[in-house]
């Protein structure tokens, strides 16, 4: 780039620069929900998302994802061995296979829900998740979020 | 820049795209590099709290994997993410403001939601005064400062992409920019000498 001729340049861009960077986790999180996203999945874009709520003694949040065919929306429940619980409901609601990919090593976990369309995860690490819902049938996409921090 | 930058520049950014397209990781791994700090400046620059822009960046990036095949050059892509996440970000916003009473603000994650838009970092004196003038700016400038700022190397290509300018006045347009903030800091006793 064009030289910053002298220190004063250079402490009004590092000034600004201090204020609102980019989160330091921006990147990974966009490279963790691309890297297994195909190009025929549909996007679920985050709807609605609750602030932490203390349930019946436990630390819960809930997320909405709408897309163009399907809402999911989850809650995450904190457990008391710093895993989480994810319990998700998909509307409307079909015993799809769903998936919680987290990040590698880990594998990724998978889940058929019921025919009301609720679903769970138990024992998941806190850190970057993203959820997959699967097709009922070849020909119709398969729905994506974003990635999430559970 | 000279125009002979500029080229080379629009073709590392074409190069990295092809290979990206191609299931290059590392190569993906640079163009998000490059180009997260600005899409984030844009979402942000869209009103959204800090939570909510980030969503919108990975949206972006998400929908342009699917539409990969369909964008051909290095400038389209650059062009196409900004729009998007404009967009997003102002659909994002609407429906917040629908929804949500406090603007869609309590999102709920790990990550600390950072300054709300339009809350600045104060540090020191000179960051206040710093940012009293900095307010006195055309949007282009401030918007402009802010992005040459926070990026390493800055990328004339995708700037003029996110101002809609011709590549070639980017450089200019800069240097005019953090010159009058210049002359309006060192006019301030309160910014003093370094």
């Amino acid at each position: 780039m064009t030289g910053d001729g002298d220190d004063t340049d250079r402490e009004i861009l590092a000034r600004i620069a201090r204020d609102d960077p980019p989160p330091p986790d921006l990147d990974e999180r966009v490279l963790f929900a691309l890297a297994l996203t195909d190009l025929e999945a549909e996007v679920a874009r985050l709807a609605e998302a609750t602030p932490a709520l203390a349930r019946a003694g436990e630390q819960a949040h809930t997320v909405t994802f709408d897309a163009a065919s399907r809402t999911v929306m989850i809650t995450v429940v904190e457990r008391a061995d710093n895993l989480v619980r994810v319990d998700g409901w998909l509307a409307p609601a079909a015993a799809l296979v769903v998936e919680l990919r987290l990040p590698e090593p880990a594998e990724p976990r998978v889940v058929t829900a019921d025919d009301t369309g609720r679903f769970v995860f138990d024992e998941v690490p806190h850190g970057l998740a993203q959820l997959l819902i699967h097709p009922p049938s070849t020909g119709t996409p398969k729905v994506v979020t974003p990635s999430l921090q559970l | 820049m000279s125009p002979a930058d500029a080229v080379d520049a629009d073709a590392r950014l074409g190069e990295l795209l092809e290979r990206a397209r191609d299931g290059d990781r590392e190569s993906l791994r640079e163009l998000v590099r490059v180009l997260d700090p600005v899409l984030w400046r844009v979402a942000r620059g869209q009103g959204l709290a800090a939570e909510d822009a980030a969503d919108v960046v990975q949206t972006s990036w998400l929908e342009l994997l699917r539409r990969l095949h369909e964008i051909r050059t290095p400038r389209a892509v650059t062009a196409w993410l900004i729009t998007t996440t404009r967009r997003e970000a102002w659909h994002r916003r609407q429906r917040a403001r629908r929804d949500v009473p406090d603007g869609g603000a309590a999102v709920a994650t790990a990550v600390d939601p950072g300054p709300a838009p339009g809350e600045r970092l104060i540090a020191d004196e000179r960051d206040r005064v710093l940012w009293t003038h900095f307010e006195r700016l055309s949007e282009r400038c401030r918007d402009l400062l802010r992005i040459v700022a926070q990026v390493e190397r800055p990328d004339y290509t995708v700037i003029a992409a996110m101002f809609g300018l011709p590549h070639g006045s980017i450089g200019p347009t800069r240097s005019r920019c953090l010159a009058k903030l210049r002359a309006m800091l060192l006019a301030d006793p309160a910014w003093g000498t370094p």
